[in-house]
């Protein structure tokens, strides 16, 4: 191998480091006694763990999440299902403005979403509630699921529909029996994605919540205070709850695109 | 001949225009709104009035928001487009698609994982006492106060923006068709002039996406500034969370939120555009 | 032909799209028991037509009837017209048995009355023992079948075929060829084919509908078409043909088949033309020789091994190409 070929290399791997740097740093000072981080480290503890998750608040919090997750994950999976539907099938007037609808939300700042939700639905009595923050994670989440049912159905021919037809199925049994099916391993990944993006957003979820917090909200609360390790426990946990979403969402997109 | 009105397609179609006229174009429009009305007693009154728009326009901290804000995004997006270029370029080219495909796998993950703890590890990493500084003390150097700095800002930019930036990169390097660059070797153009004269073009596109991409997050970031960036001078995004937070001036958060979306699109559409404009 | 003959009528049909009129005035009828083909270049309007019977068009105009019914308003799914797809579109996430029963299963067959329907038709056409295997682990030939399982296996009076055999390897398409010939005389059923490959449609059907531009071109016996095609268009798309214009009786096109042209040095009593040898091409037992004619034609004779040698001709080489009088179809208009 040349040598440049072996910088090209060491610079990937740097990035990499760079990327997933906090990532590891967190898991590490979780398991660290010291209460100051600094090298070299203490011993190994599971204190903060322990600390963190005695605390009635944090399950309160974490209860609140998954709760939250979950609704929302259904909600933008759906949504994301039939507005992917409607691209892949239909052509019709003003289409372009309808997809530009779909997938905007993504572009406008988290600061922003939360001060017009917290607006909007103060308006609608439906602020400091988990609903709320159901309603804006769906809003967020439904273009991620959209583009991901989208890239399933791209994969579909477009006779298989017609074909169901051809044998005696009903447009509606042809999307019961053939439509869905067909798309389900696109449905379970977009279901886990959204569920992570909504596992992990604060800043909307801050604004609205109230009183109802999310485990995101009160390591927001927490980080305001002083330097605690207690974070990185509940961060890891986090990490964890996340990152196995995300693997079984790629893995579901990954195997099927193979066949 | 007359087909058959069937409700079918309407039943996919209509959803999205409910959910997102109520819940995304509402609420996007109430803020607009709003920023017309008046706070009496620590309550909005449905008012036409311009006073908050005069009345931030003609801060001066307004201003020195605008710009920083405006700047530090333009510098993230051109700092992370030139660190993620060289990774990429190597990603596209001089890897198997087996390693491609496991590291934009990889690359994936953080952005689904709480970028609020990464940024707390890297409080924790950036402290004048933390682990580089410390690493670095062993080798003489320092200690460099690196949090509550530009830097530190940057460097949570980066953490945020980084992995999407390489994969669009690669993904737009990787779909350049091999024969082009085989023709401009063949043709005897050095490696210089293939990557400025034919893989850099041809990857535009790409590039200026990722690019935007990395500016539009940079710019509406509130968490690196803040707890990375140590909020002084404030972006915009810290403007609005303390002007909402405290004291209920929602329509003057109003405003600066109506100016970033303004800016914000603004730069989107002239980048976009010349990425495609200009295309012979 | 008695109304009871007759299955499917296409009555002045048209289809017209935004700014394109992919059939236009379409007459043609359907008897039981045929296989019909209609063949055509791409574009032509022939999987059109055929989507229309199928009720996956609707007709802008027109009327279709299948036994003696009104189609133009009945939905797809009310329709007994299954169709084996160009692409097959087998169901991925489903086994082949599960493929198989689809249609069964759609028209609320119980199960236990699905599963040996199911099996009779897998049997028959050779699938026995792939009934849990997936799709992704079939032949292109083995999914040809299942293919034709699926649609066969609710017993319809009539099967819709658009460019069913365009996937497959050459060998491939002669045995599948065979295949549905000797499943249709069996079953006793309308095949309607549509293709562009003139040795699929003169190989299977008993009546060709050669199609061109949204209208029919000519309807016959493949003998006849080939023989005796009607215009210039049917004459250029089926092969193996020569034209020469203005050669007729009254100054008319005529068409001469290659098989019937004798190619010599010297110029021979009756019809001829001299032409300048290009190339040649084996197709089989015999050979074809392409020439340039007088006008810049492009002309062709097929010769056996024998002929080719004696003539051992170089590119550019002038020769004589001649015929016999009874060889010549006149072509209708100029």
């Amino acid at each position: 191998m040349r040598m440049a070929d072996i910088l090209s290399r060491v610079y990937v791997a740097a990035l990499f480091v760079f990327v997933f740097l906090p990532i590891l740093t967190s898991v590490v000072f979780s398991f660290n006694s010291d209460r100051f981080p600094t090298v070299p480290l203490g011993h190994f503890t599971t204190h903060w763990y322990e600390t963190a998750f005695s605390r009635p608040e944090v399950w309160l919090a974490f209860k609140n999440s998954l709760i939250v997750a979950f609704c929302a994950a259904s909600l933008s999976t759906m949504l994301g299902f039939v507005t992917a539907y409607t691209d892949f099938r239909y052509g019709f007037r003003f289409k372009t403005a309808y997809l530009a609808l779909a997938l905007l939300p993504p572009t406008i700042p988290l600061v922003i979403m939360g001060l017009a939700m917290l607006a909007w639905l103060g308006r609608l009595g439906l602020s400091g509630t988990l609903i709320g923050i159901i309603i804006a994670h769906t809003v967020m989440g439904a273009p991620f699921a959209m583009a991901i049912c989208r890239m399933r159905l791209q994969q579909m021919d477009p006779a298989l529909e017609a074909a169901a037809w051809n044998l005696g199925a009903s447009p509606w049994r042809t999307m019961a029996s053939v439509v869905i099916p067909f798309s389900t391993p696109a449905l379970i990944s977009a279901f886990c994605l959204t569920a992570a993006v909504s596992f992990d957003e604060f800043i909307v979820a801050w604004f609205v919540s109230g009183l109802n917090k999310t485990v995101p909200v009160m390591i927001l609360e927490i980080l305001q205070g002083n330097v605690d390790p207690q974070i990185n426990a509940i961060g890891t946990v986090v990490f964890l709850t996340s990152i196995t979403l995300v693997i079984l969402a790629q893995l579901l997109i990954l195997r099927r695109s193979a066949t | 001949m007359k087909t058959r009105f069937s409700v079918y397609p309407y039943v996919w179609r209509v959803p999205l225009l409910i959910w997102q006229g109520l819940f995304f174009i509402g609420p996007l429009a109430l803020m607009v709104a709003m920023s017309f009305w008046l706070v009496k007693n620590y309550r909005m009154e449905p008012d036409f009035v311009f006073k908050n728009w005069d009345k931030m326009m003609s801060r001066g901290y307004f201003w020195d928001a605008y710009w920083i804000t405006l700047w530090r995004a333009s510098l993230a997006a051109l700092l992370a487009t030139l660190i993620a270029f060289p990774a990429s370029y190597t990603l596209a080219f001089k890897v198997s698609d087996t390693v491609r495909r496991w590291a934009v796998f990889f690359l994936i993950v953080p952005f689904f994982t709480s970028y609020l703890v990464r940024a707390y590890a890297w409080q924790v990493l950036l402290a004048e006492s933390g682990p580089i500084n410390a690493i670095l003390g062993y080798l003489g150097l320092g200690p460099f106060t690196m949090l509550n700095t530009g830097i530190g800002a940057m460097v949570g930019y980066m953490t945020l923006v980084l992995p999407l930036v390489v994969i669009l990169q690669t993904f737009s390097l990787a779909a350049i068709d091999r024969n082009l660059i085989e023709a401009a070797w063949n043709l005897g153009a050095s490696a210089r002039a293939t990557l400025f004269k034919v893989i850099i073009p041809s990857a535009r596109v790409g590039l200026i996406i990722g690019a935007v991409f990395a500016f539009i997050l940079s710019y509406g970031d509130f968490v690196s500034p803040f707890y990375l960036g140590g909020s002084k001078p404030p972006t915009m995004s810290i403007l609005i969370i303390d002007t909402t937070k405290s004291g209920q001036q929602w329509p003057r958060a109003a405003v600066v939120a109506i100016m970033m979306i303004v800016t914000l699109f603004t730069v989107a559409f002239v980048a976009v555009g010349a990425a495609y404009g200009r295309r012979k | 032909m008695t109304i009871e003959d007759t299955l499917v009528t296409f009555e002045g049909v048209h289809k017209r799209y935004d700014d394109f009129v992919a059939v236009k005035a379409l007459d043609l009828e359907i008897k039981r028991g045929e296989f019909v083909a209609i063949m055509g270049p791409s574009g032509c309007g022939k999987t059109t037509t055929l989507r229309m019977l199928a009720g996956l068009e609707t007709p802008s105009g027109g009327k279709i009837t299948i036994g003696g019914k009104c189609m133009n308003d009945v939905p797809a799914h009310e329709r007994d017209t299954p169709l084996v797809w160009q692409s097959l579109a087998l169901f991925p996430f489903l086994n082949v048995i599960e493929n198989v029963e689809f249609g069964l299963k759609m028209r609320g067959v119980p199960d236990f009355e699905r599963q040996p329907r199911a099996l009779i038709w897998l049997e028959r056409l050779g699938l026995k023992g792939f009934e849990k295997r997936r799709i992704d682990q079939l032949s292109g030939g083995q999914r040809q079948r299942v293919a034709l399982a699926r649609s066969l296996v609710t017993e319809p009076e009539m099967l819709l075929l658009d460019e069913p055999l365009s996937a497959l390897d050459a060998h491939l398409v002669i045995r599948m060829q065979g295949v549905l010939t000797k499943l249709q005389k069996e079953l006793g059923i309308t095949f309607v084919y549509v293709t562009h490959s003139q040795s699929e449609a003169f190989a299977m059907a008993d009546r060709v509908v050669i199609m061109g531009q949204g209208e029919i071109s000519q309807i016959g016996a493949p003998r006849d078409i080939f023989r005796a095609p009607k215009n210039r268009f049917v004459a250029e798309f089926v092969g193996r043909n020569n034209i020469f214009a203005g050669m007729g009786q009254s100054g008319g096109d005529i068409v001469v088949a290659a098989d019937r042209i004798s190619v010599s040095r010297e110029a021979t009593e009756g019809a001829s033309v001299q032409a300048a040898f290009l190339s040649e091409e084996f197709v089989g037992t015999a050979i074809i020789c392409y020439f340039e004619g007088p006008d810049g034609e492009d002309l062709k004779a097929l010769v056996t091994e024998e002929e080719l040698e004696a003539l051992s001709p170089e590119p550019g080489e002038q020769f004589w190409l001649s015929w016999a009088p009874e060889a010549v179809h006149e072509l209708e208009g100029a």
